[in-house]
């Protein structure tokens, strides 16, 4: 035992003693808070988009259509407060095509709408531009459209004037999440947020902290140090005594960046003033102290088993080219569970999220996910636990034996088939 | 008698494909020096990776101390080994690095940094103290690896090809301290193809070749069963009557010039007895006639001779 507490104490050490890792604990929060602010410090800024507008339907449609979409809607998200200039083009659309589609070119016009004569009954307006990708302009458009057509019809059928608006004013969206016990407020995206971040970080501090086992082992083996190592000790608990170093250098660092977010949590109302952050913004996102005992749990174990095939694949190369060619392979399952994040957020009940969060491989960042979005039942998570505590075994046992025959071996790259011999020999 | 500090009876090894250690017994006397000698790919450094529990011995005995080194494990704690290859965590500072090696031999890290200290003041480290490995040079980080070797003061000191890469003040040092190591009653094994190195300071070889043992003993003994017919003779002056006499007496077997003289080997079956009464008398007054002691470099020569490898073979795992 003492002597894999040696080895874990100078594994963490001479990682904590680095600028690197004072840099990385500082510099991960403040990135991944620059990345979620600069959409909303950008999108502060409004754009004003200039639009040609050639009107063939019957009177009155596209001045409706061209109000509506420069009204700003009260409460509007940063990217609807975009201003619309439009410029009325007499004619119609066969004849000015040509001319408007070169002045978008130039860049004199952002792009224009065309009001059909028939729109009433074919339902159908133009809308071509530079840029047709930008989700936020489609809609508002679209609606301003519909609105104008809508609003058309009903004229049509009788109505008028101030009734009509007031039958045809849009409903705001009022979400609620109902758990176990009882409804909460809150904010329909947290959730979704709540989920991308936990992948994310998890992922990030599972590989980042990997590989870090892995260089590593590699320093060890090509620097011949292991053989030192190797005749005064066991291979295995050089092995043990490295994950769970490095291992304490990650858990710092995430109980450091929790200290954080619990400062901010208490601060959040002040936060909420000053950033203006909705204050139920996390009340959606289901956590209590036997969830978060849960993530630690996750956490760990899958750092374990994710470590021990890290250390596998650096005793089994021989420079780190090599390794990142099978770094590939390791990093895929770690990879699906963030590309099904919005399924998983979705129907965190669902069949894949449910596979996902039970297969011991993408449990670690899956079932986290969909704890925090929804009330997973206990049985499936103690299950989870159980099979990544057994992979954990199973992949423990297998890295060690090629660790223990990877680490003293030199020369070239081992094959599949000479893999399966050390395996025998250890 | 003693327990012998370490006694290999028939071990082997087998790489995939070639033997690289065949049957090989040897004892190690303990409190003494004793040397490995061989050509390159001769199976030194995979005898003493097999004493080390590093790399699994096929078949056959060790006793390390009175241990079997892969059963009982505690036994390698009372032994330095110095690898051929030598390895350091390049970015830690040259005492840290020490003091974590004596750790995992058992030493207090309090004792280990005070020992440390003084062995880093004794090999003239003392201002790389507290420099990161990867500053050093190469020699320098040789000297920090041999720190780490000896720090723990083990009984038993394995070195292999402990000088290769070291400017001669600096294998001065090292002969020093393996020297001194041996005043204090420990014993040291070391692997060489230095041959004058190893005379100078083991008091018992073992010389092996492909695998397997050539001779072994005492160099005392070694010398004497090798001793052979050498003779070096000189006369007072340049004698031309000399060299008539050797040109015309083609019994002798070999007659070289060396320095003012002659060496001589005796064909077999000839008397050392008569060459002496014809050199006698001959006109010239005869300054030496002496029966020479084969250098271990012409007995390792005479030997090996042919089984020198000259290339390393590729090193295969360790399997």
């Amino acid at each position: 035992m003492s002597e894999i507490w040696i080895v874990v104490k100078r594994e963490f050490l001479e990682r904590v003693r680095t600028k690197s890792f004072l840099f990385g604990t500082l510099f991960f929060p403040l990135f991944f808070i620059g990345i979620y602010s600069i959409p909303f410090l950008v999108g502060q800024e409004s754009r004003e988009r200039r639009l040609a507008l050639v009107d063939e339907a019957p009177p009155g449609v596209a001045d409706r259509f061209v109000e509506v979409l420069t009204t700003v809607p009260p409460g509007a998200d940063a990217d609807e407060r975009d201003t619309y200039r439009i410029e009325r083009v007499e004619g119609r659309l066969a004849d000015l095509r040509a001319s408007l589609t070169q002045r978008v070119q130039s860049e004199e016009i952002d792009g224009y709408v065309a009001f059909p004569a028939d729109v009433v009954e074919s339902n159908s307006v133009v809308f071509a531009a530079r840029n047709v990708g930008n989700i936020g302009v489609l809609e508002r458009i679209d609606d301003a459209a519909t609105s104008a057509v809508r609003t058309e019809r009903l004229r049509r059928a009788g109505l008028e004037g101030a009734q009509l608006a007031a039958l045809t004013r849009g409903v705001q969206l009022q979400t609620t999440r109902i758990t176990a016990t009882g409804e909460t407020g809150g904010n329909a995206f947290a959730p979704l947020i709540y989920a991308y971040v936990v992948a994310l970080l998890t992922y990030f501090l599972v590989f980042f902290y990997g590989v870090s086992v892995m260089r590593s082992v590699l320093e060890e083996k090509s620097n011949r140090i292991a053989e030192v190592i190797v005749s005064s000790m066991r291979a295995s608990h050089l092995l043990t005594g490295k994950i769970i170093g490095v291992g304490g250098v990650a858990l710092l660092q995430v109980g450091i960046w929790a200290l954080f977010i619990i400062a901010a949590i208490t601060q959040l109302d002040v936060l909420a003033e000053r950033f203006d952050i909705p204050p139920d913004l996390f009340t959606s996102v289901h956590l209590n102290p036997g969830v978060g005992l849960a993530l630690v749990g996750f956490f760990v174990l899958g750092y374990l088993a994710y470590a021990a095939i890290f250390a596998a694949m650096g005793a089994a190369v021989n420079t780190e080219q090599e390794a990142q060619s099978l770094q590939m392979f390791v990093v895929l399952p770690l990879i699906l569970p963030m590309l099904m994040t919005m399924q998983i957020s979705n129907e965190p009940l669902g069949r894949i999220a449910t596979v996902l969060g039970l297969f011991p491989l993408t449990s670690s960042i899956a079932m986290p996910m969909r704890m925090g979005v929804a009330e997973v039942p206990p049985l499936q998570i103690v299950a989870a636990l159980l099979l990544l505590v057994l992979t954990l075994v199973g992949v423990a046992w297998l890295a060690g034996k090629i660790y223990r025959v990877g680490i003293l071996s030199t020369g070239q790259k081992p094959t599949l088939k000479e893999l399966g011999r050390w395996l025998r020999a250890a | 008698m003693m327990q012998p500090a370490l006694l290999l009876e028939g071990v082997s090894k087998r790489y995939s494909g070639h033997l690289a250690v065949d049957d090989l017994s040897l004892t190690v006397p303990p409190g003494t020096i004793y040397g490995i000698l061989g050509p390159n790919g001769a199976g030194k450094s995979s005898t003493l990776r097999m004493v080390m529990n590093i790399i699994v011995r096929d078949g056959g005995r060790i006793a390390l101390l009175g241990a079997d080194p892969a059963r009982e494990r505690e036994v390698l704690r009372r032994v330095g080994y110095l690898p051929e290859e030598r390895g350091l965590y390049k970015k830690m500072k040259v005492l840290d690095v020490i003091v974590f090696f004596a750790a995992l031999k058992g030493l207090d890290e309090r004792q280990a940094r005070r020992a440390g200290q003084q062995w880093i003041e004794r090999m003239g480290l003392g201002e790389w103290t507290n420099a990161k490995v990867e500053t050093l040079s190469k020699g320098m980080q040789q000297k920090v690896q041999f720190i780490t070797t000896v720090l723990h003061d083990p009984e038993l000191l394995i070195l292999d090809e402990p000088t290769s890469g070291l400017d001669p003040v600096n294998q001065e040092v090292l002969r020093d301290t393996i020297l001194d190591a041996r005043r204090r009653g420990k014993t040291v094994i070391f692997s060489t193809h230095n041959m004058e190195q190893a005379e100078q300071l083991c008091e018992s070889v073992c010389i092996i070749a492909g695998g397997r043992k050539v001779l072994d003993g005492s160099l005392r003994e070694v010398r004497r069963s090798n001793r052979g017919a050498h003779y070096a003779v000189e006369f007072d002056e340049q004698a031309a009557a000399a060299e008539a006499f050797f040109r015309a007496n083609g019994r002798f077997h070999q007659v070289t010039r060396q320095g003012d003289g002659w060496l001589v080997e005796l064909a077999p079956g000839a008397d050392a007895r008569e060459l002496l009464a014809r050199l006698v008398e001959l006109e010239v007054p005869l300054t030496r006639f002496e029966h020479v002691q084969p250098s271990l470099h012409e007995i390792f020569v005479a030997h090996v001779g042919g089984a020198t490898t000259p290339h390393r073979r590729p090193e295969p795992a360790h399997v």
